[in-house]
C-alpha cells in the first residue's frame, strides 16, 4: 500500500512538475531555492528505483539520471537559480531516449516487451517477426519523439519565457505524446490489417469469430454476395455456411458422436464443409478420426472392425454400418443404431441444449491418414492433432500474410494431407471462407475473376490448365496458387504465371512428414524447407526430416534422394522406391500387383508407370494355368475388364492400370532381373489385334520377341486368299516398328540390303524374330525363326538414317 | 444419329488412346465413367472425364457447363453425349 501511494504522489508529481514549478515561481512567490527541494525529492524518488533496479545496464542509467537530477537541484539550490529547475523535463527525455534506445540495441525493443506483456501469445504468434518488426520501428518513432520533444523542452529552458516553458513541457509535450498514442494506434490497426490472424485449430472456442462470418460457400454463388448475405444466410439456401451454422453443426455432429460406443470413427466426405465440421466433431469429442480419400466398399470392409463408426455425405453401397452427416445435421437419422441418437439429433436442435464447441486437447486428438504401402496393404499413418497444429503454425507464419481477405479454393482432394491442411484445417484456422465443392474445370478459374483466391492445386490441374487455356484470365487480383503432389514441371508453372499472374508456389512433403519445403521454379529448382525442419541424409543418400510436426526423435527419412546444400536448402533427384504417383495419386506398385495376383488366376505379374498424354499405370501378365483356363478364348477386352473390374474393389480407378498385355513370360535380363524400363518399353508399341508379342528379352542392341499373328489379322488380307501367308513387306514393316521401339534405331530408313524370304509365315503360329541393331554401322539386321529355332523364315538387314537432325523433332512427334 | 454415335466413339477410343477396344465394343446406352449394374461400360477415369471433354469440344464445337452435375448427365453414356451434341450444334 504504502509503496504504491508513494509512487502515484512522485508520477504526479512529476507529471505536474512544470505546472507547480510555473505556479510556485510566479504566483506562490517560492524562490528557486525552495522548488529545488522538489527536484531533490524526486532524485530522491529515482534514487529508490535505482536500488531497487536489478541489472547492471538499468542500475548505470537509472544512476546516471539521479545524478543528473542531483546536479541541477544543487546547483539550483545553491546558486537559487530559476534556470535549473527547469531542467528536469529535458532530463526525462533524456532518460526515457537512453532507455528506449537501448532496448534497441539489445532487443527485445522496449515496445515488444510491452506488447509481449500485453499479449502473452504474441511470442508463439506465427506472426511473430512481423510484430517484432513493427515495434522496433516504433521504439524508433519514440527515440525520435524524444530526441526532438527534449530538444524543444530545453530550448524552452534557455529561450522561452517561464509562461512558454510551462505551458509546453506541462500541457503541449503532453498532448504531441498522447497524438504519437493516437497515430501509432491507427498506424498499428493498419498493419494489422495485412497480417493473417489465426487462431489454433485446438484453441477454437464459440466466441473465435462473429456468428454471421462466413465459413464456407457454395460453387454457384457470387462470393462477394455471399459475404453481404452471411449475416442472414443461416436459411442456406445458396449452400452458404457461417461461423454460426459451423458451431451449431460441429455441436449436432458431436451430440451424436458422444452418444455413441463407436470409435474411431472412419471418415469419407466429398463436401469440404461436412469433411470440416465432421473432422472438428471428432477431434472436439475424443474420437480417433480415420480419414481416407477411398471409399471403395472393399476398402472399407478391409479397415472397418465392428466397434467402428464410418461417417460419410454420401451414400454408400456397402453393408457397412455408413452414417450420412445430413442425417445427423437435418436431426433424424436414418441408419442402422439410432434409437440413442434420435434424442440427441433432437436434443441438438431444441434451442435449450447447449452448443457443444470448444478446445481439445491437440496432444491427445488422435488421427489416421492413409497413404498406399509398400508392403502391398494400404498405409495407415497414425498422427496426432499437435503435428497439424505444428504445421499450420509453420505454414501461417511463412504464408499467412499472403491471404488476407482472401477466399480458398482447391483443386484436391481434402481426405490427403495437403487439401487437408490447405483446404480445411488453414480456412478454419485462419477465418478464410472455403469452397464446398473441388473445382474440378481450369475453366471454373473464370469465374473467380473477381474473387481474391487462395488455390491449392497440383500439377495435375495446372497441367490441364496450361494445355486448355491460351487466354489469360482477367483477375482483378492475381490468385494465389500452390502446387503439391508431385513435380510441378517449369513449363507448366510458367503458363500457369501466364495465364493467372502468379508462379504457382510448389509445396514438397508427404503424408508421414508434412509440408518439408517449398519453391517457385522461376527461382530455380532447388527447395527451401520450413525453418522448423532440419534436413540431413540418410545413409542411403535419401532425405531424413526432424521438424516439429515428425513424431519420432530420429526424425523419418524419406524415399526421395536429394543433393542437400548446407544451409538445408536441397534439389531432388528422384525416388528410390517403387511407389509412384499417377497424376499426384499415390500408389504403390508392389500393392497394384499382389491385388493382380489375390485374382488366383496370375503367375507373375509387373506394374509400371507410364507417361502419355496423361501418367497411367501399365500391367504385364503372365497368366498361370487358371488363368489360361478361365480366358481361353475370350477376347482380350473381356480379360482387361475382369482384371479392371476386380481392381476397382480395393484403388481407384485413376491408379488401376489402363493397358494389359498377357505375355508367356515377363523379360528378363541376362542377370535375371526384371527391369521397369523393359515392361515401360513393351507398352510403347501399340498392340493391335493384328499382331502380339508373347515374350522378349532385351540386351544392349539386341532383341528377340516370340510373336503371335492371328488368323484375324489384317495382315493376311489379300495376298492368296485361300493361303494365307504373312507377307515380307509385313515382316519388314514389323521389324522397323520393334528396332525403333526397343532399340531407339532412328526412325528413317536409308537402304534395304539383300533380303531373303525361305519359308512362309502362317496365321496363329508362333514366331520368333531376333533384332540386332549396330549403332556404329546404323544397320538392322534380323532374323525370322520357328519357334524351336530349325526353321527359318526370313533374314535380312538394312540400314537406317543417321542424321537425325534432318529428320527433325518435329517429324518424331507425329 | 448412330452415325454421330459412332464418330464420338472413335473420339473417345482416340483422344483417350484406348487399347484393345472398337467402337462395336462401346455399348450405346452404357456408363461412360463407372460401370453399370449390368457390368456394361467404359470404366473411364476422372483423368479421361477431363481429356475427353476437352476432346469433344475439339472435336463437335460444344462446350459443358461448368456445373458438375450437368455436365456429369451430358456425359452418362454415349447416346446422352449425341443427344447433348446434336442439341448444341446449329440446328
Amino acid at each position: 500500500m504504502k509503496p504504491m501511494a508513494g509512487k502515484i504522489f512522485f508520477t504526479a508529481i512529476s507529471v505536474l512538475y512544470p505546472v507547480i514549478v510555473y505556479c510556485g515561481y510566479r504566483y506562490w512567490g517560492l524562490s528557486p531555492r525552495r522548488l529545488s527541494l522538489m527536484l531533490l525529492a524526486l532524485a530522491f524518488y529515482h534514487f529508490l528505483n535505482f536500488t531497487r533496479s536489478k541489472s547492471q545496464v538499468e542500475r548505470g542509467r537509472t544512476g546516471i539520471f539521479v545524478v543528473l537530477i542531483l546536479v541541477c537541484a544543487l546547483v539550483a539550490f545553491l546558486a537559487d537559480n530559476i534556470l535549473f529547475v527547469k531542467f528536469y523535463p529535458v532530463l526525462v527525455n533524456l532518460s526515457l531516449l537512453s532507455f528506449f534506445g537501448f532496448t534497441l540495441w539489445r532487443p527485445p525493443s522496449f515496445v515488444f516487451r510491452m506488447a509481449s506483456l500485453h499479449d502473452k501469445s504474441l511470442e508463439t504468434s506465427p506472426s511473430f517477426k512481423s510484430v517484432e518488426r513493427y515495434c522496433r520501428n516504433v521504439t524508433v518513432g519514440w527515440c525520435v519523439f524524444f530526441v526532438v520533444n527534449g530538444s524543444i523542452a530545453a530550448l524552452t529552458v534557455f529561450v522561452g519565457s517561464d509562461k512558454i516553458w510551462s505551458l509546453y513541457n506541462g500541457l503541449i509535450s503532453y498532448i504531441l505524446i498522447g497524438l504519437f498514442f493516437i497515430v501509432e494506434y491507427l498506424v498499428r490497426k493498419m498493419v494489422q490489417s495485412t497480417m493473417q490472424s489465426y487462431v489454433p485449430v485446438c484453441d477454437l472456442e464459440l466466441d473465435s469469430r462473429p456468428n454471421g462470418a462466413l465459413v464456407s460457400f457454395d460453387s454457384s454463388t457470387d462470393v462477394a454476395d455471399a459475404v453481404g448475405n452471411a449475416a442472414n444466410a443461416s436459411s442456406n439456401d445458396a449452400g452458404n455456411k457461417t461461423w454460426g451454422d459451423f458451431v451449431s453443426d460441429v455441436s449436432k455432429v458431436r451430440y451424436y458422436l458422444e452418444t455413441r460406443e463407436n470409435t474411431p470413427w472412419i471418415l469419407h466426405c466429398e463436401d469440404s464443409y461436412y469433411f470440416t465440421v465432421a473432422l472438428l466433431a471428432m477431434l472436439q469429442s475424443g474420437r480417433k478420426a480415420l480419414v481416407t480419400a477411398n471409399r471403395q466398399e472393399a476398402f472399407i470392409k478391409e479397415i472397418k472392425k465392428p466397434e467402428y463408426g464410418f461417417l460419410t455425405d454420401e451414400p454408400f453401397a456397402g453393408d457397412a454400418d455408413a452414417t450420412m452427416i445430413q442425417d445427423v445435421l437435418d436431426g433424424r437419422c436414418a441408419g442402422m443404431n439410432c434409437a440413442a441418437a434420435e434424442d440427441a439429433g433432437e436434443c441438438a436442435n431444441d434451442k435449450c441444449a447447449p452448443l457443444k464447441f470448444g478446445k481439445f486437447d491437440k496432444s491427445k486428438a488422435e488421427m489416421v491418414m492413409y497413404t498406399s504401402g509398400t508392403t502391398g496393404e494400404p498405409k495407415a499413418v497414425y498422427k496426432l492433432f499437435l503435428q497439424f497444429e505444428n504445421e499450420l503454425f509453420e505454414l501461417v507464419k511463412v504464408f499467412g500474410n499472403d491471404w488476407v481477405n482472401r477466399q480458398v479454393y482447391s483443386t484436391v482432394n481434402h481426405h490427403h494431407i495437403y487439401g487437408l491442411l490447405f483446404t480445411a484445417l488453414l480456412p478454419i484456422a485462419t477465418g478464410l471462407p472455403f469452397r464446398r465443392h473441388r473445382v474440378d474445370f481450369p475453366t471454373e478459374l473464370a469465374n473467380m475473376a473477381d474473387e481474391a483466391a487462395v488455390i491449392a492445386s497440383s500439377p495435375a490441374f495446372l497441367k490441364r490448365l496450361s494445355a486448355e487455356t491460351d487466354k489469360a484470365f482477367c483477375f482483378k487480383c492475381p490468385p494465389i496458387i500452390y502446387s503439391s503432389g508431385g513435380p510441378l514441371p517449369e513449363d507448366v508453372a510458367r503458363k500457369a504465371c501466364e495465364l493467372t499472374g502468379y508462379w504457382p508456389m510448389e509445396i514438397y512433403g508427404s503424408t508421414e512428414t508434412g509440408g518439408i519445403a517449398y519453391r517457385q521454379s522461376k527461382n530455380g529448382a532447388v527447395w527451401t524447407p520450413f525453418e522448423v525442419c532440419k534436413m540431413s541424409l540418410a545413409e542411403n543418400g535419401c532425405l531424413n526430416i526432424k521438424s516439429s510436426y515428425i513424431l519420432e526423435a530420429e526424425g523419418f527419412t524419406t524415399g526421395d534422394l536429394v543433393d542437400l546444400y548446407d544451409d538445408g536448402r536441397f534439389l531432388l533427384k528422384g525416388r528410390s522406391d517403387s511407389i509412384v504417383k499417377i497424376e499426384e495419386k499415390r500408389i504403390s506398385l508392389p500393392e497394384v500387383e499382389n491385388r493382380l495376383k489375390q485374382t488366383g488366376l496370375v503367375q507373375d505379374v509387373r506394374v509400371v508407370p507410364m507417361v502419355g498424354k496423361r501418367q497411367y499405370l501399365a500391367a504385364a501378365i503372365v497368366l498361370n494355368e487358371s488363368g489360361r483356363e478361365k480366358f481361353a478364348g475370350a477376347p482380350k477386352l473381356a480379360i482387361n475388364n475382369f482384371f479392371h473390374d476386380y481392381l476397382l474393389k480395393f484403388i481407384e480407378n485413376t491408379v488401376s492400370p489402363k493397358k494389359w498385355r498377357y505375355l508367356e513370360e515377363l523379360p528378363q535380363n541376362t542377370e535375371g532381373k526384371i527391369r521397369m524400363r523393359d515392361i515401360q518399353a513393351l507398352f510403347g508399341l501399340a498392340e493391335s489385334p493384328n499382331f502380339k508379342i508373347l515374350k522378349f528379352r532385351r540386351e544392349p542392341g539386341v532383341l528377340t520377341a516370340k510373336l503371335l499373328f492371328p488368323a484375324t489379322s489384317d495382315y493376311f488380307d489379300g495376298h492368296f486368299p485361300d493361303f494365307k501367308l504373312l507377307p515380307a513387306v509385313v515382316q519388314v514393316d514389323m521389324v522397323l516398328r520393334l528396332a525403333r521401339n526397343f532399340l531407339d534405331v532412328p526412325k528413317n530408313l536409308s537402304k534395304m540390303n539383300r533380303t531373303r524370304f525361305a519359308n512362309p509365315i502362317l496365321p496363329d503360329v508362333p514366331v520368333m524374330v531376333k533384332i540386332s541393331y549396330d549403332a556404329d554401322a546404323c544397320k538392322v539386321t534380323f532374323a525370322y525363326t520357328s519357334v524351336d529355332g530349325e526353321t527359318s523364315y526370313s533374314n535380312g538387314s538394312m540400314v537406317m538414317q543417321t542424321n537425325v537432325a534432318v529428320v527433325g523433332a518435329g517429324e518424331n512427334r507425329e | 444419329m448412330s452415325d454421330l454415335n459412332t464418330r464420338i466413339k472413335e473420339v473417345i477410343i482416340e483422344s483417350l488412346e484406348l487399347e484393345d477396344i472398337t467402337p462395336a465394343d462401346i455399348v450405346d446406352s452404357a456408363p461412360i465413367f463407372g460401370k453399370n449394374a449390368a457390368g456394361e461400360g467404359l470404366g473411364l477415369d476422372s483423368i479421361d472425364a477431363l481429356e475427353l471433354g476437352i476432346a469433344i469440344k475439339e472435336n463437335f464445337g460444344v462446350t459443358f457447363s461448368t456445373v458438375k452435375e450437368e455436365t456429369k448427365k451430358h456425359f452418362a453414356s454415349v447416346n446422352a453425349l449425341a443427344e447433348y451434341i446434336s442439341a448444341n450444334t446449329k440446328g
